[in-house]
């Protein structure tokens, strides 16, 4: 029975207080509501991906006195730089190149071996399964019998317009 | 029947199943362009080298693809629909058969002239002549005239059975307490051979039917002899 008891009221009376103190409203309306600061709180991370190629840090974080002095000549015209110092910098930078990253693995010789494998299990259960738990098939089955019931097929003309009457030559006696 | 390792359709007995198979030639087709397309867009997604990380909806292509299917629905299901109501067609039959499901066998009745009642049971495979069908083969076979329109009217003594044909492309519930028809006719002269349809029982498997279509001299000599047997 939906009797206003006490304990009812009091429960009705507290959840009508948190809301009027707490709700996302209320909170809103205190206040401007531009956005403080969007902040990215997370870790900076190197990563290799062909997807998102430039990541949030540099792959080699502390550098050795060589690579300061090659960062410094970097700032310089860039044709000063031989090949190997730009292959360097890469370096400094990047972990691996995009052909690098798109190179093939061998995995697919795993997937592919395994997959063999367990067709080949399966063919043996199969194979022992025909040697040891199926009975003997209908006498129907003999290739006698088979040989018989094609012959009785071709003689009632069954399927004779694109089945199997229709690839007999009766006239010649063979099979078109 | 169908020879072995067939997959297919057997060949077409009455106009009927002629256009049941055209409908299934085109269903396959449509179905085959789509699978293919399918394929295509899968494989070539997969094998892109680049990935576009911004896309997020389209809505274009979203009513492309609602569109699209939709009329190609319509391309199916118009020749179906015209087919099922060909199919309701009564076309003034020459005859009226009633074949009856029992457990486990078929009987057939010719009340148009004289009574005329048979049953058919299946012959069990260890008396079969070599040659003969296995499971197919019945005793009594139900023998119609070629090309006359023939109703058949449907029951059943004691559970659901249903009479089936694939060459001919009958099917058709025999229920108790219930006359289900159809119409049918033979297109070619030969032996048909089908099955009971719908789960009655220990030997469910092993009450086939088998249509015998003959020319009409040939059928009012067996009909004679069914007479003067019974």
């Amino acid at each position: 029975m939906l009797h206003l008891t006490t304990g009812r009221v009091g429960s009705l009376l507290a959840q009508r207080v948190t809301a009027a103190l707490t709700s996302s409203s209320v909170r809103m309306a205190s206040h401007g509501h531009e956005v403080a600061a969007n902040e990215d709180l997370s870790q900076p991370m190197y990563w290799d991906s062909t997807n998102v190629p430039l990541p949030d840090r540099r792959y080699k974080v502390t550098l050795s006195s060589e690579d300061e002095r090659l960062k410094q000549k970097e700032k310089g015209p860039w044709d000063q730089l031989s090949k190997e110092e730009k292959l360097a910098l890469y370096r400094l930078s990047f972990s691996q190149t995009f052909s690098e990253m798109n190179q093939p693995s061998a995995e697919w010789k795993t997937v592919v071996g395994t997959i063999f494998i367990f067709l080949g299990l399966t063919g043996l259960i199969v194979w022992w399964q025909k040697v040891y738990v199926f009975p003997k098939p209908p006498r129907t089955f003999d290739d006698e019998w088979q040989a018989k019931q094609l012959q009785r097929m071709l003689e009632m003309r069954m399927n004779p317009i694109e089945g199997i009457s229709s690839k007999w030559d009766y006239e010649k006696g063979q099979w078109k | 029947m169908a020879h072995p390792t067939q997959s297919g359709f057997q060949d077409a007995a009455s106009p009927l199943m002629e256009e049941l198979l055209h409908f299934h030639d085109h269903t396959l087709m449509v179905i085959l362009m789509i699978s293919t397309l399918v394929l295509y867009t899968i494989i070539t997604m997969t094998l892109a080298k680049l990935t576009d990380m911004l896309v997020l909806d389209s809505q274009e292509i979203e009513v492309i693809w609602t569109i699209l299917p939709a009329i190609v629905l319509t391309f199916i299901a118009l020749p179906s629909l015209r087919i099922l109501y060909l199919m309701d067609e009564v076309s003034d039959p020459h005859l009226t058969i009633k074949a009856t499901g029992h457990q486990w066998y078929w009987s057939y009745e010719y009340s148009d002239y004289e009574n005329l009642e048979f049953d058919a049971y299946m012959i069990p495979t260890q008396d079969l002549t070599p040659g003969q069908f296995r499971l197919l083969e019945a005793d009594h076979r139900m023998v119609i005239p070629v090309e006359s329109p023939i109703r058949a009217l449907v029951s059943a003594e004691d559970v659901l059975h249903s009479w089936a044909h694939p060459r001919p492309g009958i099917k058709v519930d025999a229920i108790p307490g219930r006359l289900n028809q159809t119409t049918f006719m033979a297109s070619h002269p030969g032996v048909f051979f089908g099955q009971c349809s719908e789960i009655c029982g220990a030997n469910h498997s092993f009450m086939p039917i088998a249509i015998e279509a003959v020319p009409l001299p040939h059928f009012e000599n067996w009909t004679s002899l069914m007479i003067e047997d019974a």
